[in-house]
């Protein structure tokens, strides 16, 4: 870590060369170690440290980027150099208004807290012992990375964030039936409580899926365990609010802000300042964030918008810039549910005939206007019937529309699981599982 | 670089393998929308990754930071997570032997990509851009460019000291119509960012976007109002451009050995293709050839030598619908030999990291189908009495086994009577990979075969992206399953 004082400097020190009528300096200091495991021993262990710059130069609304990874003098005059060779021969760009202002930052507390390579190597042995005892074969993955993110611009922006990520998943591996389990903390000492859970929660599946059955493709009532919630919410993340999308029409929301959207017992909330998850008190532009009601009882409050994005339709950014340049539009990165009253055993409870669902895999869009996803279950798939379950069954393929699936929802969740939205650095979202009234199933494979 | 890899390798210890990169990558990439240049960006980075072999166990630092302190901190690291990696193992890694090699590679282009003035490149861009908006329904126009320089240098402990230097280059455009709820796309001269080659300049004026970009505006449009991909079994004339990333998905990952032993299982998957399969099991039929070829003149997937010092090179993996050979590398390819006593090749070179700050795994170089028999595209659609011919891929998805799969096209035209017809929107096929090749009765011939680069192949943890190719002529499939989809 380098710390907000040298950063600081750093970002003075590229001010300083700069000629642009505005500059923003980006910087990003991340420190990352894995212990990767797989037929049950450690066969990957690594960490790599890095450096990163990015600079966006203005003039004349003639927008360039550079970056870079040193932070040595002359390669952060090399890299102003390049942004600013990069704007002279840029078109101008009309939409443009300018970049942010500075904004008062809400206040968080950080932990930067990163596993040792014996702690990492301590809790997988857990896991494969645990896993051995049972005869199953055990894979899977703890990650552990601190993260130093710094944002400056030459209208006396100034943001910094420090933070941690320890993140431990394993994939458990039976005759026939596969399991799923994993914990996301601030703190490796909380994976360290957890890990005994997340080992017995992707036994239990495997051993619930064994001999699994084959069911015929239609429509059924799901459950979604929060991970899968997670895997599907990310398309609606990044093709539902974003502003950029929404005023190309390209969204399935566009042209429906104030309308019902979701079903009535749908509320969903970008909450980047949350204790309970990964806080983030800035953008990639510095621009403060703050909790925003995207989906309020069904209905569109609220998109994501950026300070280009906010300029261009003459409206307030709230605060969702991805780095420079971004061609994806403002995202949000900490969605949570308002979450429910039942817990997940309660919610199966609540099922006659239907299936319960831990992940979905390979999930691609079919059709983004439509929100309409494709993708597989995976490591855990069963059936349940009278409230209980009643047997593993085999993967399946399912093509559904997100918004079709959430004016469907029977059921939230009442507790909240944190788990990576795109990268554990960017943010986290927090998912309930979800009881679906009906979600279509149109293949199955042989396993 | 050669001395600096050098000089790292001597602070290993004796009885310890290691193995280090130094790389140094220049990429520009320049982005248009709607007439205007939304990304223009230019980025370097530079850094080392250390890999050694200890006690049976790996450990790998990587660092950017080239001081004395930084490259001594970035060993004793890479040193240190063995240590604690080899107090855990049952099985003590062991590498295959491999003779040092001393060389140097480099990708020869005809125009640096990067020595073109970025006005003629914006000119270009901009020219094709506009080139699209070719009525009002279209609400998008797009283009991108993208282009890499990789200086790389790796040198090994048993003597390897091997230089590269890697061109990268592609470009594309897309266009979107709306009308009303119905929303379409149409790329050229592929989707997910257009073509991609070891190539230079040279490329990116032969795609000729700006003369191609009318033909995809109004094909664009015309799918507004274009009936729906009927469902039902069809035999299905597939395009090289979507074929190239079947091939990626359906043959191309489940023939990577260490997914086939198990050691992907905890993010990308497993494979059904595992190793008491191979030499028997029949893929597909018997015209199905398919080869990984690294060494292939402008393939995205083409190199000089891997990230193990293994040199480039060509291997049957499908050979007359047989599954013959995995890409293997040093590690994986001792423990296919416990498991096939039959077995006796050595590694063939397909160990690639996406940056100094990752590890090298088993990755796709360019895997192909190889080209058939059946003449031109034309010959093939007029030898096809009821079918559809689809397009340019939309949407890719396939179980972590690798068996059952659901591809959708962009655009796909009805086959009657060995003629196109209408064009149909919203094209899906579906089903189970052995099955789907065994299904394969015509391939065209040589002069249909295009190598299609795919810049985006995703694998590892961390995640590392990396660039494989993909060699394809349009092929026939009989009985599909198709337009899967009924709600849009």
């Amino acid at each position: 870590m380098l710390g907000e004082k040298r950063l600081k400097e750093i970002s003075k020190q590229v001010l300083g060369f700069s000629k642009a009528q505005e500059t923003e300096v980006l910087l990003f200091v991340t420190d990352r170690c894995l212990t990767r495991f797989a037929n049950s021993q450690i066969h990957q262990n690594v960490a790599s440290e890095d450096l990163g710059i990015s600079i966006r130069v203005v003039t004349r609304k003639k927008i360039g980027v550079a970056s870079g990874n040193s932070f040595e003098e002359s390669a952060l005059k090399d890299v102003v150099k390049r942004a600013e060779a990069l704007a002279r021969l840029q078109k101008e760009d009309p939409h443009f208004i300018s970049l942010p202002t500075p904004q008062p930052l809400p206040k968080i507390k950080s932990k930067t807290l990163q596993a040792t390579p014996e702690e990492r190597a301590s809790q997988v042995w857990t896991i494969i012992k645990k896993s051995k005892e049972k005869g199953i074969v055990a894979s899977g993955a703890y990650d552990s990375s601190i993260t130093e993110i710094a944002v400056a611009n030459s209208h006396g922006v100034w943001a910094y964030h420090a933070g941690g990520a320890s993140d431990l998943s394993t994939i458990l591996i039976g005759p026939e039936s596969t399991g799923f389990g994993s914990s996301l903390a601030k703190d490796p000492k909380e994976i360290e409580k957890e890990t005994e859970r997340v080992v017995e929660s992707a036994i239990e599946k495997v051993i619930r899926g064994e001999k699994p059955q084959t069911i015929e493709p239609g429509e059924y009532e799901v459950i979604l365990e929060p991970q899968a919630v997670n895997e599907m919410m990310s398309f609606l993340a990044w093709l539902g609010p974003n502003a950029r999308l929404y005023h190309e029409q390209a969204s399935n929301f566009s042209s429906k802000l104030g309308e019902d959207v979701l079903g009535e017992n749908i509320t969903i909330i970008d909450d980047p300042l949350n204790e309970e998850g990964f806080p983030m008190p800035f953008d990639f532009e510095g621009h403060p964030k703050r909790k925003l009601e995207i989906i309020k009882n069904g209905k569109l409050l609220n998109l994501t918008y950026d300070s280009y994005h906010a300029g261009k339709h003459k409206t307030e950014n709230t605060g969702h810039a991805l780095p420079a340049p971004n061609t994806f539009g403002p995202i949000p990165l900490h969605l949570r549910f308002e979450p429910g009253k039942k817990s997940l055993e309660e919610m199966i409870k609540g099922v006659k005939k239907g299936l319960l669902v831990t992940r979905l895999w390979y999930v691609r869009y079919l059709n983004p206007r439509s929100l309409s996803i494709t993708g597989m279950t995976r490591d855990g798939t069963f059936l349940i019937k009278n409230g209980e379950i009643v047997a593993g069954l085999k993967n399946l393929r399912f093509n559904q529309s997100i918004p079709d699936a959430l004016k469907n929802v029977v059921e939230v969740g009442r507790d909240l699981t944190p788990l990576a939205s795109f990268e554990t650095e960017l943010g986290t979202n927090r998912m309930p599982a979800l009881h679906i009234a009906g979600w279509n199933f149109t293949s199955t494979t042989e396993f | 670089m050669k001395k600096q890899a050098q000089e790292i390798i001597e602070k290993i210890p004796g009885e310890v393998y290691a193995d280090v990169r130094i790389i140094e990558n220049e990429t520009q990439s320049i982005a248009t929308k709607d007439g205007i240049v939304e990304a223009l960006e230019s980025s370097t980075t530079k850094g080392f990754g250390i890999r050694v072999l200890k006690d049976g166990a790996w450990g790998f630092a990587g660092s950017n930071d080239f001081s004395k302190n930084g490259i001594d901190r970035t060993t004793k690291r890479a040193l240190k997570i063995a240590e604690s990696s080899s107090r855990h193992i049952t099985e003590k890694v062991e590498l295959a032997p491999q003779k040092p090699t001393v060389d140097s590679y480099k990708i020869r282009v005809q125009e640096d990509p990067f020595e073109i003035p970025l006005e003629e490149k914006l000119e270009l861009l901009l020219a094709a851009d506009k080139a699209q908006r070719v009525d009002p329904k279209i609400v998008i126009s797009q283009t991108s460019f993208y282009a890499r320089r990789e200086k790389k240098v790796f040198a090994s402990t048993e003597g390897s000291l091997i230089g590269q230097e890697i061109i990268w280059c592609g470009a594309g455009i897309e266009a979107s119509a709306a009308e009303g709820q119905e929303f379409q796309n149409r790329s050229y001269p592929n989707s997910h960012g257009g073509q991609f080659a070891t190539r230079g300049y040279e490329l990116i004026r032969e795609l000729d976007l700006a003369g191609n970009a009318p033909r995809i505006g109004e094909e664009a449009v015309a799918l507004l109002s274009a009936p729906l991909c009927p469902s039902g079994e069809y035999d299905l004339i597939l395009d090289s451009n979507q074929l190239a990333l079947q091939v990626h998905e359906s043959c191309g990952h489940p023939t990577e050995l260490d997914r086939a032993l198990g050691y992907e299982a905890s993010y990308a998957g497993t494979s059904f293709m595992t190793p008491d399969k191979l030499g028997k099991l029949k893929y597909g039929s018997e015209i199905v050839n398919m080869t990984a070829d690294a060494t292939l003149p402008g393939g995205l997937g083409t190199f000089g030598y891997d990230d193990e010092g293994i040199p480039a090179q060509r291997t049957y993996l499908i050979k007359d619908g047989v599954f013959v050979d995995y890409l293997t590398s040093r590690e994986t390819i001792r423990e296919l030999k416990c498991q096939v006593p039959s077995y006796k090749k050595g590694s063939n070179g397909t160990m690639r990291a996406s940056s100094w700050s990752h590890i090298p795994l088993i990755r796709m170089t360019n895997v192909n189908l190889e080209s058939g028999k059946s003449g031109k595209l034309g010959d093939l659609i007029a030898d096809t009495k009821r079918g559809i011919f689809m397009s340019t891929n939309k949407s890719w998805s396939i179980d972590d086994r690798r068996l059952n799969f659901q591809f959708g096209t962009e655009i796909a035209w009805e086959i009657k009577n060995g003629k196109l017809g209408r064009i149909l929107k919203n094209p899906t096929y579906q089903g189970i990979t052995p099955e789907f090749w065994n299904s394969c009765d015509a391939i065209c011939g040589p002069s249909e075969w295009i190598i299609w680069g795919t810049p985006n192949c995703g694998k590892g943890q961390p995640s590392q992206v990396i660039n494989t190719g993909h060699g394809a002529s349009p092929a026939r499939f009989r009985k599909v399953k198709v337009g899967v989809i009924k709600k849009w």
